[in-house]
This record gives structure tokens, C-alpha cells and sequence, in this order.
């Protein structure tokens, strides 16, 4: 087997401070908070006059990314 | 992302070492700060966060910190945009989010195909609204998180299979983007994900080569 490798890579990981980062999972979010930003923020631009980046521009514009 | 229906739930309530949590982690919070801009909610989460476990790595735990700190003075709007005169300005982005970008990648071969064959073979699919090409690197660091933590029905990957996602996708070109993001002139709070995101990413190359 290859446990000896794979404590070797657990106890790098350790080591790197890894463990503690653990604490941080309360912090990661999932999309809902993207999603919810994103509406924000379009709303706001929508409620604003003139020419805005809204999401849909931002989408047209990324198809033109090389 | 979402599981192929039939794999089986075992492990769903198997608890993760905490060096995958810590894994999982950070995948997840580079992955959503790469999507979109930080909201007043998480940067204040992120700057009440504790240190990494000392003495850890110089560079992930000097990033990390820099991270908590920069978080603490950085609010959401400014926050939102920085993170669109980097990703959406006019035209041609500053940085580009694209790993085929970064591995100068051609039309006829572009790694998006790659990738989604490589997500299918592990049961994973992008979600069916989702409107970002497949080498979009927050789409490519969610779906490590989901390799590492499992979720959605579906366990962990094994190490091998990480790897093998790992260093076909993610590695070849997240150097150059986070050094990209880094050097870019509208980064700021971007420079503290960006130094956080290349640290890590070391880290994983460098353990995997391990297993």
C-alpha cells in the first residue's frame, strides 16, 4: 500500500498549516452571494441612466475575450 | 456543478481530515472571490478569521494574514469595483479569468473540451444555468472544492483523481493568473487573493507529487 506516502503528503499539508484552515470554511460561500450581488448590482445599474455594464453586456463582452 | 444520479451516497457523513477541510476551504473562497466580489458579510467574516496553524508556510500564512487584514479596511462597493476593472472592463479584461489564456491555448484544441470530459468522467456536470466557459478559474477551483470535500451526493475524489484534475487543469496555467491578477494596476485587495491563490496552489502541486 501506499499509506507511508500518503502520511507523508497529510503531514506536508499539516505541517503548511493546512489543518487550521479548516477555521476558514465558515467564510467560503457558495454562488448564492455571487447571485446576490450580481442582482444588486444590476438593479442598480438598471435604475441608472445612460449606458451600464450590466451583467448581459458583461457577458457580450467576455465572448470577445481572446 | 451537480452529481450523476447513481453514485452512491455512502460517505456522505464521513467527516473530512482537517487538512482536506483546510483544502476544501480554500478552493471555495478562491473559487467565489474569483466569481464575484467579496460582500460586506464576508469580508467581515474573513477578517474575523484566525491565523493558520503555526509555524505552517512562510507564504501561505504571510498571505492569509495579509488577506484578514486587508479585509478588516476593504468595503463591498469598493470591493466590487476593483474586482470589475479586473475581470469586466470594456473589451478585453484586464486579467483574463481563462486558464486556456494562460496555456495559449488554440480554437481547435482549447482545454474547455478537456475539461468537460474530464468533469463528466467524475460524475460532475456543469450546472445547466451555468453561462461561464469551463476554463473559467472559478469554475475550475469549485470544482477541486467539490473534488475535495465531495458534496451534492457524491464522496470525495480519491488523491489520485484530484491530482489528475489537478494537474491536467489547474496547474499549468494558475501561476500565471494569479501573477497576472497580481501585477495588474487596478489590484489592491485582489494583490492579498491573488498572493493567498498562487501560495496554496504551490502547496498543492507540491503535495500531490507526494502521494
Amino acid at each position: 500500500m501506499k499509506d507511508t506516502q500518503s502520511n507523508h503528503r497529510r503531514n506536508f499539508l499539516l505541517a503548511a498549516g493546512l489543518g487550521g484552515a479548516g477555521a476558514v470554511a465558515a467564510v467560503a460561500t457558495g454562488r448564492k452571494a455571487t447571485q446576490a450581488r450580481d442582482k444588486q448590482a444590476s438593479a442598480k445599474e438598471a435604475a441608472a441612466e445612460g449606458y451600464r455594464v450590466t451583467d448581459h453586456v458583461r457577458k457580450y463582452y467576455k465572448t470577445t475575450e481572446v | 456543478m451537480s452529481a450523476r444520479a447513481g453514485i452512491a451516497p455512502v460517505a456522505l457523513h464521513r467527516t473530512l481530515a482537517p487538512e482536506e477541510a483546510g483544502r476544501a476551504s480554500l478552493y471555495a473562497l478562491l473559487a467565489r472571490l474569483i466569481h464575484a466580489a467579496p460582500d460586506d458579510a464576508l469580508l467581515h467574516r474573513i477578517a474575523q478569521s484566525a491565523a493558520l496553524d503555526p509555524p505552517g508556510d512562510a507564504a501561505l500564512a504571510r498571505a492569509w494574514e495579509e488577506l484578514v487584514a486587508a479585509s478588516s479596511v476593504m468595503d463591498a462597493d469598493a470591493a466590487g469595483e476593483e474586482h470589475d476593472a479586473l475581470f469586466a472592463t470594456l473589451g478585453k479584461a484586464a486579467v483574463s479569468r481563462y486558464a486556456g489564456y494562460y496555456t495559449g491555448a488554440s480554437a481547435v484544441d482549447h482545454p474547455r473540451v478537456r475539461i468537460r470530459a474530464d468533469l463528466a468522467a467524475l460524475g460532475l456536470a456543469p450546472r445547466s444555468d451555468a453561462t461561464e466557459p469551463e476554463d473559467h478559474f472559478g469554475g475550475l477551483l469549485e470544482a477541486m472544492r467539490v473534488l475535495v470535500a465531495g458534496g451534492a451526493g457524491r464522496a470525495p475524489a480519491t488523491i489520485a483523481e484530484q491530482r489528475r484534475f489537478f494537474e491536467a487543469h489547474v496547474d499549468p496555467a494558475a501561476s500565471r493568473f494569479f501573477a497576472a491578477l497580481a501585477s495588474a494596476q487596478a489590484s489592491n485587495y485582489y494583490r492579498k487573493v491573488a498572493a493567498l491563490g498562487a501560495a496554496f496552489v504551490a502547496l498543492e502541486s507540491q503535495s500531490f507529487s507526494m502521494d
